[in-house]
């Protein structure tokens, strides 16, 4: 391990799965072994991706920690950068550091049932956590997953939102804005799923990400079900250059997204000065 | 220290340099460090530089540098490492600066200013290309007998002398300069050449004293730093102002870039060739568009007055709810660059100053929200902004504004000020006791 913050750690594509037409997977392998052994992180961790000679973003984490040994990053072509990633092939190198930022509050929802609502890739860093609570399914309570894609096609990770309602107490409900003449699911805003997902605050902890349009609209029926602001968790993005609480890209008030978030429960979040 | 071989030994932290021996000391600084002082140039700048000849430069001890010494510690651009690709993959070279350094003629501000520095490098995970250059520099401060025109360091509690932070602490009494040690290291370095010095004594320790008095009674402008920070965390500057600063930035950067403290940056990579780069980090201003701008277009701080309005809450609330201190040491310089008059000194004389009658709707709000909050009944309320209305008075060119309503309400014993920062969605952090971090 060096001890320069700012050096990344080179990684070897090993696989990379299109997704979407704009989402892409891909699972990484560190080149250093040593580095590869000790790595660990915790679901809604990001990665600071290189791309060299066009520079770094912030990608969440969509593995799940439960298996050692795998890193993925699921990377919406979204700028410059992420479309350079998207150029690139299995075997190309790429550079990682990280893991950083504050993590879901994972021990927070052992026991509890738990509510997920996600909009386009923000499924992602859900993903890492989704898997995580699958892969050690007995610690947790019921489990219910609400995605909304803008249509059909942009549906990322359908293998694994066929396969998570095969789980025990498991549910998974899925909306476009747009449907195409094959859907026959719903159609209109992650919100119109409340019906059929048959969700109260009980005991239940509610994870979302997505726009911030989306997420505003969640937390308000949220709070009307009797959600405390407590258990709604929800992650924000943010600008970033340093990943390690420095550069000053990411603050929204005191707060640093990087160091302090990007996971904030909705009580933290309704303090932020979201323009300051 | 490696010039610290102990040729002779200081009786004492105080002593005495007669000016005469100035540049002998000097030049004997360069032998084993790479030694800045604040030299004037031909056009009559008084500017940091690197000096390879005591002799050859006119050493300007008069004049505070234009610029502040931050780029000895975090160049405006600098390589983080160098990448090169071939077949069998990415290799870096990292940089490193390991040059021994002496900064000679700091101004008090200055010192400040790398104070700060460390509080935001050293946290968290180190920055080493920080933290390397500052453990191979040693700081030798000087004093201010003569404030700047635009100097505030007083206010800011940064000056105009130091009573901790340095290595060496100089200050001019005339004919000889009086020497304090601070920090080992300083010590060390002058035990090298003690034959320089003498011990000081009774008298020059009270001339020094006279002398600190002295310029601490000529300061042109006195800030009120706390009633600021409280219009802020009360949210009483009025709207109108943010618009009027707003406009009338420029989004130059400038005042970041002469700030001591602001120390936000950038890092990207310039490619040299096809199979080689750099990774580079600058400095930054958080007031140009795109600091915040999201790939994809979403800027949270599209607005100019949005920036103009988080550049001085981060510089004077949260830095101080975060680190105790608000990160403007007074050095004036921001002043003396921005035509616009969207720096530190106006900003605080403008907020301090405004008139009653532009803050009455942020008043209010203030109020509602306590209302909500249930920590106020509306009887408190109205007896508070009864009594408040008596604070001030608009008549006349220079209007007196009313006390904060804020500040009325923790008077008269009706809410302390944790439950109004509660209230505006601030919670107050006292360093040391992390309590947000959940892992």
């Amino acid at each position: 391990m060096n001890n320069n913050i700012y050096l990344p750690q080179l990684a070897v594509i090993k696989d990379i799965k299109e997704e979407t037409g704009d989402i892409k997977t891909f699972t990484l392998a560190f080149k250093d072994r040593k580095f590869k052994k000790s790595f660990s992180f915790r679901p809604g961790q990001f990665m600071m991706v290189s791309v060299f000679q066009a520079g770094e973003v912030p990608i969440s984490i969509s593995s799940s920690p439960a298996q050692p040994g795998i890193l993925q990053l699921s990377i919406k072509k979204a700028g410059s950068l992420t479309g350079k990633i998207h150029g690139h092939k299995v075997g190309d190198e790429i550079g990682v550091r990280g893991p950083y930022g504050r993590s879901f509050p994972v021990e927070r929802l052992i026991g509890k049932n738990l509510l997920f609502v996600a909009g386009g890739i923000g499924l992602a860093p859900l993903r890492s956590l989704i898997n995580y609570v699958l892969d050690k399914r007995t610690e947790f309570g019921r489990v219910t997953i609400l995605h909304g894609a803008r249509t059909p096609s942009d549906i990322p990770f359908k293998h694994e939102l066929s396969r998570w309602p095969k789980e025990r107490d498991a549910k998974v409900l899925v909306t476009v804005d747009r449907p195409d003449s094959r859907w026959r699911g719903s159609v209109g805003p992650v919100t119109t799923l409340w019906n059929k997902a048959d969700v109260s605050g009980q005991d239940t902890l509610a994870i979302i990400c997505g726009p911030p349009v989306m997420i505003s609209f969640v937390v308000m029926d949220l709070l009307k079900m009797g959600f405390s602001e407590d258990d709604i968790i929800s992650t924000l993005e943010r600008h970033m250059k340093c990943g390690v609480g420095k550069c000053g890209h990411c603050s929204i008030g005191h707060q640093l997204t990087c160091v302090d978030g990007p996971v904030f429960t909705y009580r933290e979040m309704k303090k932020l000065p979201t323009d300051l | 220290m490696r010039r610290a071989s102990g040729k002779g030994d200081l009786m004492t932290d105080k002593l005495i340099l007669y000016k005469e021996h100035l540049n002998s000391f000097l030049r004997k600084i360069t032998k084993g460090f790479e030694l800045i002082a604040p030299v004037r140039n031909t056009y009559g700048d008084t500017l940091f530089e690197v000096i390879s000849s005591v002799d050859d430069v006119s050493i300007d001890l008069t004049n505070r540098p234009i610029l502040s010494p931050k780029r000895f510690f975090m160049p405006q651009v600098e390589t983080l490492f160098a990448y090169r690709y071939d077949k069998s993959g990415y290799t870096f070279k990292d940089a490193a600066d390991s040059t021994p350094r002496v900064i000679f003629g700091l101004r008090s501000c200055d010192t400040r200013g790398i104070l700060f520095y460390d509080l935001i490098f050293q946290e968290g995970l180190k920055d080493k290309y920080y933290l390397d250059r500052r453990k191979d520099t040693i700081l030798i401060n000087l004093g201010c007998n003569q404030p700047g025109e635009n100097c505030f360091c007083k206010s800011a509690q940064s000056g105009p002398f130091l009573t901790y932070g340095y290595d060496i602490q100089l200050t001019d009494l005339g004919d000889r300069f009086f020497v304090e040690t601070g920090r080992p290291r300083g010590r060390e370095l002058l035990a090298g050449w003690s034959y320089f010095f003498r011990p000081a004594t009774q008298t020059d320790i009270d001339e020094q004293y006279e002398v600190v008095l002295e310029s601490e009674g000529k300061f042109r402008h006195r800030l009120d730093f706390d009633a600021a920070i409280d219009k802020l965390i009360n949210q009483e500057v009025a709207p109108a102002i943010w618009e009027e600063l707003g406009n009338r930035c420029q989004n130059c950067g400038g005042c970041a870039y002469v700030c001591p403290t602001c120390y936000c940056f950038n890092i990207f990579d310039s490619p040299g060739s096809e199979k080689e780069g750099e990774r580079l980090r600058t400095w930054d201003a958080c007031t140009f568009a795109g600091f915040s701008r999201l790939a994809g277009g979403y800027n949270p701080r599209q607005d100019k007055t949005q920036r103009i309005k988080r550049r001085f809450y981060h510089k004077l609330f949260y830095d101080k709810q975060k680190y105790n201190i608000p990160s403007c040491v007074g050095c004036g310089r921001c002043a003396d660059i921005c035509f616009g008059r969207i720096d530190m000194l106006s900003f605080i004389r403008l907020i301090c100053e405004q008139e009653n009658k532009v803050s009455e709707p942020a008043h209010r709000k203030l109020g509602e929200l306590l209302l909500d909050a249930g920590l106020i009944s509306q009887k408190d309320l109205d007896l508070a902004i009864e009594k408040q209305a008596a604070t001030g008075h608009a008549t006349g060119r220079f209007a007196v504004a009313k006390k904060p309503l804020g500040a009325q309400l923790v008077e008269m014993g009706m809410v302390n000020k944790e439950a109004i920062a509660r209230t505006l969605g601030y919670q107050l952090k006292i360093p040391g006791t992390a309590e947000n971090v959940e892992d």
